[in-house]
């Protein structure tokens, strides 16, 4: 029986340089492996590829070298082994993150939750061509939000409990937006510009700083490839829990607007980023925002 | 405020991180909880790192001071071990 090509693509499985040869793709949900799941990743390469493993780019494990007749078998495996199949072809693609707060001393935001929810609710939607989600944890991007269909970028906005506050001037020396003044013996913040990084709430040493509202800059429209192109910041400020909702109405609109093979990057540019936000549901950033005086 | 007397003082001003607070780390170490560190260090990526990661460690900082164009002081309580 001739295998049916597209479906196996769906899975992940694809066909590699070299007769008869196909390499399985595996994902990550933004790069976490544990240990076990690194030992079964060598069991398997080493019975059904050729003992060794490629790295993909967004955060994948690609086992080259399997034969076709065999990929019934290793399907089943992979499924025993709580390993996730990864995706190609015209569908939202594995969700990329950085390790986010809970390792990195820079990050505000959990991005391992996030990140499961993301691809619980979209990896492997069929959508006209391929759909690239990244999250970073703060505004260093390491994960190049920019450069994906929708970038998320963590963000938290601090608030002064003035009374706690002794004066020493740490957080206006390492602000990186210079938003944080010490004026007559007084602690100012200049909003527009805050960087949303928290440095200000990890470091202070009497906890005067604490957090108001912690969400999420999003980006829409960024691609690399044949011709990149860097994604529009159209949302300065996604709660956590709008975040699905949101990037389900990119993608819907996404699908309405679309002509042809276009990636989201050429609709948002034909139709202009400012029209294509307007045609996204989106209720605002929200009460916590607006309490934290941050409103724009 | 009443003044805060240093018992050991660290200069970690010619290190780069993450050799600043490993430094820093192990004078603590050396030290009693209550005592109190000086740390002289640079502004820039120490001072952005080595302040919130004492915190982190359960280290109390009671004063932050500009001491030279680009040096600053820290004086840090060792806190009691983890």
């Amino acid at each position: 029986m001739t295998p049916d090509f597209h479906e196996l693509k769906k899975g992940g499985f694809i066909k590699q340089q070299g007769p008869g040869l196909f390499l399985m793709r595996l994902r990550t949900i933004g790069g976490h492996l544990t240990a076990r799941d690194l030992e079964n990743l060598a069991k398997v390469a080493t019975e059904y590829g050729r003992g060794e493993v490629h790295l993909t780019t967004r955060q994948g494990v690609e086992i080259p070298g399997v034969r076709l007749e065999d990929y019934q078998a290793l399907i089943e495996e992979i499924k025993a082994l709580n390993l996730l199949p990864g995706a190609c072809g015209p569908r939202v693609r594995s969700i990329v993150a950085c390790p986010g707060k809970e390792v990195c001393p820079n990050g505000v935001l959990d991005t391992r939750e996030m990140t499961r929810e993301i691809d619980r609710a979209f990896f492997g939607r069929e959508v006209p061509v391929k759909f690239k989600i990244a999250v970073a944890a703060c505004f260093n991007a390491c994960t190049k939000p920019r450069e994906n269909d929708v970038g998320l970028q963590g963000i938290v906005y601090p608030e002064l409990v003035a009374e706690r506050c002794r004066l020493c001037g740490l957080c206006q020396s390492i602000c990186p937006g210079g938003a944080i003044k010490i004026i007559d013996e007084k602690v100012t913040i200049n909003r527009q510009k805050c960087y949303g990084d928290g440095a200000c709430i990890a470091s202070c040493p009497t906890s005067a700083w604490v957090e108001a509202a912690r969400g999420f800059v999003v980006f829409v429209g960024g691609k690399m490839g044949r011709n990149p192109r860097l994604g529009y910041k159209m949302f300065d400020f996604v709660p956590e829990d709008e975040v699905i909702p949101l990037i389900d109405s990119i993608l819907t609109v996404f699908e309405q607007k679309r002509k042809g093979q276009e990636r989201l990057a050429d609709t948002v540019k034909r139709l202009g980023p400012e029209l294509f936000r307007q045609l996204v549901s989106f209720p605002g950033p929200g009460e916590a925002l607006r309490k934290a005086n941050m409103a724009r | 405020m009443a003044e805060i007397r240093a018992t050991k003082r660290l200069d970690i001003t010619g290190d780069c991180c993450p050799i600043t607070f490993v430094k820093t780390k192990l004078a603590l170490e050396e030290m009693q909880p209550g005592e109190i560190l000086e740390v002289l260090l640079a502004e820039g990526e120490p001072l952005n790192n080595v302040p919130r990661s004492l915190k982190f460690e359960g280290h109390k900082i009671h004063q932050v001071r500009k001491v030279g164009p680009n040096i600053y002081s820290l004086l840090v309580e060792r806190g009691e071990d983890q």
